[in-house]
């Protein structure tokens, strides 16, 4: 026992203190960062809001809002093809060879259709593509929208956007979620583009349906389910039904 | 006391530093922005294959999609030349079946005439059965396309119009050259042959445009129907000649107020 007399080396009490910090530390610290990644690389954070800036100031606001336009009037292939396309320049030029014919803001429109720069006549306007998905995904719009599912429950308000911006999370979780059951998101196929359309409206709803008032069917989304022939959560959430 | 209240102010401000990235999430969520959002895993988000309304390099005019060439029409277009093509097709063939077997019948259902002695008339019939599905259509695309000028009543006051005339109220250039459409319950339409008024919306008229391109065959003579039955359904009918169970519906409304 030589080496008794020799001082041992000891802690000094503050590390007492450090010790109780890191292990603190070490519990809150994954916490804290896990939370941190869900609230800030969550679909909702990462994909809604994106606004980008056309190279034609296009109201949907004041077109689809205050004119009450139907969506299908320029959208026209959106019930019969998996793709809701743009508009051609005709289409503005339909009513804007005589409205706002000198418009500034129509100069591009006015280019492409032939009547401004010969140059660009022809060349189709640079719109920038707002609600975008990966290439792998196979979506088809005439399907969802002869199933009675509205433009709203994918892109918002549109009719109150003065600029088009991404009002949804159009992540794969969002949309399975619809997937596993459609039936709350449903409703008459010749209401998806009535975009203040609700269910409460019961004239409207049986002439929808073809139906009088007193046999309305009472779950509606069910309803539906049948009649537009909607396939059931196993064909619905395979893989195959989007990616291929 | 003045310890614990140190303590308290060091703990604090630790939390509320941990709070400021909440605070700038938060802030991104609920404001829009122009830049595209952060794609951190890219995968195959992006192919480069052709999509619709796609850029492509490929073609002088920078588009994907090919345009229409004249004389040819889609596929998909409803029309089938002849009844096995229109029952091969998967989805089309009970619904919109109409079907083109002669040179005739192309006149009739394409073009709303009849070529003889190398005249041409416009039919004054609709060439495709009308049912009341067929009707509802046509009320579905009338709501869609017409609407926005001509009004649900087809008088030619819809919301485009009522917005110009406020615009040249004001005395806004951009009124332009607009004129009130036509009122397609009024003589000038009502005695137009289903065939001329078929080619007003596949070939356009003074101000109108043309819609043959937005507007499918079937679905512009669905139209067609749909104008001929509001035309009728917007005439004044005398009470006295009305069926008596819809009288009796009237029986609480003062007869002045009821038409003419």
């Amino acid at each position: 026992m030589s080496d008794s007399n020799k001082p041992h080396f000891v802690f000094p009490k503050w590390t007492n203190k450090i010790v109780k910090v890191i292990l603190i530390g070490a519990v809150l610290l994954p916490i804290y960062v896990v939370l941190l990644l869900y609230y800030g690389a969550n679909a909702r954070t990462l994909n809604v809001g994106y606004e980008p800036v056309q190279p034609v100031p296009f109201s949907h606001a004041l077109h689809a809002g205050t004119l009450g336009i139907n969506c299908e009037y320029c959208h026209t292939d959106v019930a019969r093809a998996a793709f809701a396309a743009l508009p051609p320049t005709q289409t503005c030029m339909n009513c804007h060879t005589a409205i706002a014919p000198k418009s500034r803001k129509l100069q591009l429109v006015r280019d492409s259709y032939g009547t401004g720069n010969p140059k660009l006549a022809g060349m189709p306007i640079p719109w920038k593509k707002v609600n975008a998905l990966p290439d792998y995904v196979y979506f088809n719009h005439a399907a969802h929208v002869n199933a009675g599912i509205s433009c709203l429950v994918c892109h918002g308000h549109v009719n109150e956007m003065t600029r088009v911006y991404q009002a949804r999370p159009l992540n794969m979780a969002w949309c399975l979620a619809c997937h596993r059951n459609p039936a709350p998101y449903l409703r008459p196929r010749n209401e998806v583009t009535n975009l203040s359309w609700t269910p409460k409206n019961k004239t409207r709803l049986a002439r929808d349906l073809g139906l009088s008032v007193a046999k309305l069917p009472k779950n509606l989304g069910k309803y539906l389910m049948a009649r537009y022939h909607i396939p059931g959560k196993k064909i619905l959430t395979d893989c195959e039904t989007c990616h291929r | 006391m003045k310890r614990s209240a140190r303590k308290f102010f060091i703990y604090g401000d630790i939390v509320l530093l941990l709070l400021i990235p909440f605070a700038i999430i938060a802030l991104h969520r609920y404001e829009r922005s122009p830049t595209p959002r952060l794609a951190i895993i890219q995968d195959m988000d992006q192919m480069p294959y052709l999509k619709p309304q796609r850029p492509s390099p490929l073609f002088a005019d920078g588009r994907a999609m090919r345009p229409h060439i004249p004389g040819t029409m889609a596929r998909e277009d409803f029309v089938f030349l002849n009844t096995a093509e229109a029952r091969a097709h998967p989805n089309n063939w009970k619904k919109d079946h109409v079907v083109i077997n002669s040179g005739q019948k192309y006149d009739r259902i394409m073009l709303g005439q009849v070529i003889s002695g190398g005249k041409a008339r416009f039919i004054s019939h609709i060439p495709i059965p009308i049912t009341r599905r067929f009707l509802e259509r046509g009320r579905g695309k009338f709501d869609i396309y017409c609407t926005p000028c001509h009004g649900y009543d087809g008088r030619g006051n819809g919301t485009i119009n009522r917005y110009v005339n406020r615009l040249r109220a004001a005395g806004s250039p951009d009124a332009g050259t607009w004129v009130q459409p036509t009122d397609l319950t009024g003589p000038g339409v009502q005695y137009l042959p289903a065939g001329g008024l078929y080619n007003v919306i596949t070939n356009g008229i003074a101000a109108m445009a043309s819609y043959k391109d937005q507007i499918p065959v079937v679905d512009r003579w669905a139209i067609v129907a749909y104008v001929k039955a509001l035309a009728l359904s917007q005439k004044v009918v005398p009470v006295d000649r009305l069926p008596p169970p819809v009288r009796a519906k009237l029986g609480a409304v003062p007869a002045a107020k009821v038409g003419k």
